[in-house]
């Protein structure tokens, strides 16, 4: 008895996590990816090029660090699935309805990402605050250059 | 007749709009590209806004052509030059309705900018006084409004040449001397004397507001009034 009751609950329990939204999932967690980038680029912009009197070696180190595992993090692939052009994660999404025509420019800009973020860790590690700024300059080129790519206006 | 030599452009005037044309060209291209640019664009915006309080004040003390009262398109000298009728100098009731155009949409991307964000690192000045939510919807505003500064550039533009080539009207050179040909009844007399002081006055409200909105002495004292 105690372990048909077992086998319900997680019968159910699996049912409702097939149940959940995979659209919604998909654009909630890759708004989530880009808030922690967004955290780690900031953070990065205030001690490197805003008060480099307040820059931590080990801080913007462990920033290049998340900023090049976020890029490695394969979410292209996972999280931007048929349909997720529509849909709302934690706020409605701004993906273009063209983003699924243009996966050649994606791909490429995604390689010129993981590269950048890269070069970054390697400037990080250096501790050299103008070669870091100089290449957080190419970083936050590449990141807009997705966003004017396959991001609605505001 | 003899054709009289007139002063129409004063040299703050023509200083302002040729720092202008450097500095919209300049945000224009800082703004596309991005990156380490951003900060530029940023400082361009300040200029800008310190060339559109200057031009806003010079139209109240400048010389004569200068001053907003002498072209200031009503609807009467709209009428007025399109029953053929306009025989001024400087700017005509159509030309002027572009100018202050312009100078609005360049207000319009000022006030936006100042509060905008990339979702990068760069943030605007005033930033801090607003959340993200509102800024990211100011910072489309801002985005969609170059839209309308390349038509009005671009209209601009073509005005100036059509001008140029069709109707045998260089503006291009009074732009930059200063000075155009006119005939004996249209010239109403001196441009009047350029206030040195007054320049200087002007030039001094201008940087006022920009060093004040670009310093962060705004969000300094909200900030000191939360504590």
């Amino acid at each position: 008895m105690k372990l048909k009751c077992v086998w319900c609950l997680s019968c159910l329990f699996v049912a409702s996590v097939v149940m959940a939204n995979p659209i919604e999932d998909q654009i909630r967690i890759r708004q989530s990816t880009y808030a922690v980038m967004g955290w780690n680029t900031g953070k990065i912009k205030n001690q490197i090029v805003d008060h480099p009197e307040t820059y931590h070696k080990d801080q913007i180190i462990a920033a290049a660090n998340t900023l090049s595992a976020l890029a490695h993090s394969n979410l292209l692939e996972e999280l931007y699935g048929p349909g997720t052009d529509q849909g709302t994660g934690w706020k409605p999404t701004r993906l273009k309805a063209d983003y699924f025509q243009k996966q050649d420019e994606v791909k490429e800009i995604n390689t010129r990402l993981i590269k950048e973020t890269e070069e970054l860790k390697v400037a990080a590690d250096s501790g050299d605050v103008a070669a870091i700024k100089s290449q957080f300059g190419k970083l936050g080129a590449t990141c807009k250059s997705c966003h004017d790519l396959i991001r609605v206006r505001e | 007749m003899k054709a009289i030599q007139q002063m129409v452009w004063d040299w703050p005037l023509r200083l302002f709009h040729w720092l202008l044309v450097l500095a919209v060209v300049g945000a224009y291209i800082t703004g596309e590209l991005g990156g380490s640019l951003t900060d530029w664009h940023s400082r361009l915006g300040a200029l800008t806004l310190g060339l559109l309080i200057f031009r806003i004040f010079w139209g109240f003390l400048g010389t004569y052509y200068a001053r907003f009262v002498h072209f200031f398109p009503t609807p009467g000298r709209l009428i007025t030059y399109f029953k053929g009728d306009w025989h001024g100098v400087g700017h005509n009731p159509v030309g002027a309705l572009s100018i202050f155009a312009l100078l609005l949409v360049l207000a319009a991307l000022i006030v936006t900018g100042v509060f905008a964000n990339d979702d990068i690192a760069f943030e605007g000045p005033l930033f801090h006084l607003i959340d993200k939510s509102l800024s990211d919807r100011i910072s489309g505003w801002h985005e969609w409004l170059v839209d309308g500064l390349l038509g009005l550039v671009g209209l601009h533009v073509t005005a100036v040449f059509y001008y140029l080539l069709i109707k045998k009207n260089n503006l291009i050179r009074p732009m930059l001397t200063g000075n155009t040909l006119l005939r004996p009844d249209q010239f109403v007399g001196s441009n009047g004397s350029l206030s040195i002081p007054r320049f200087i006055f002007v030039v001094l409200i201008a940087s006022s507001v920009v060093w004040i909105v670009w310093s962060g002495l705004v969000t300094d004292y909200l900030a000191s009034l939360s504590r």
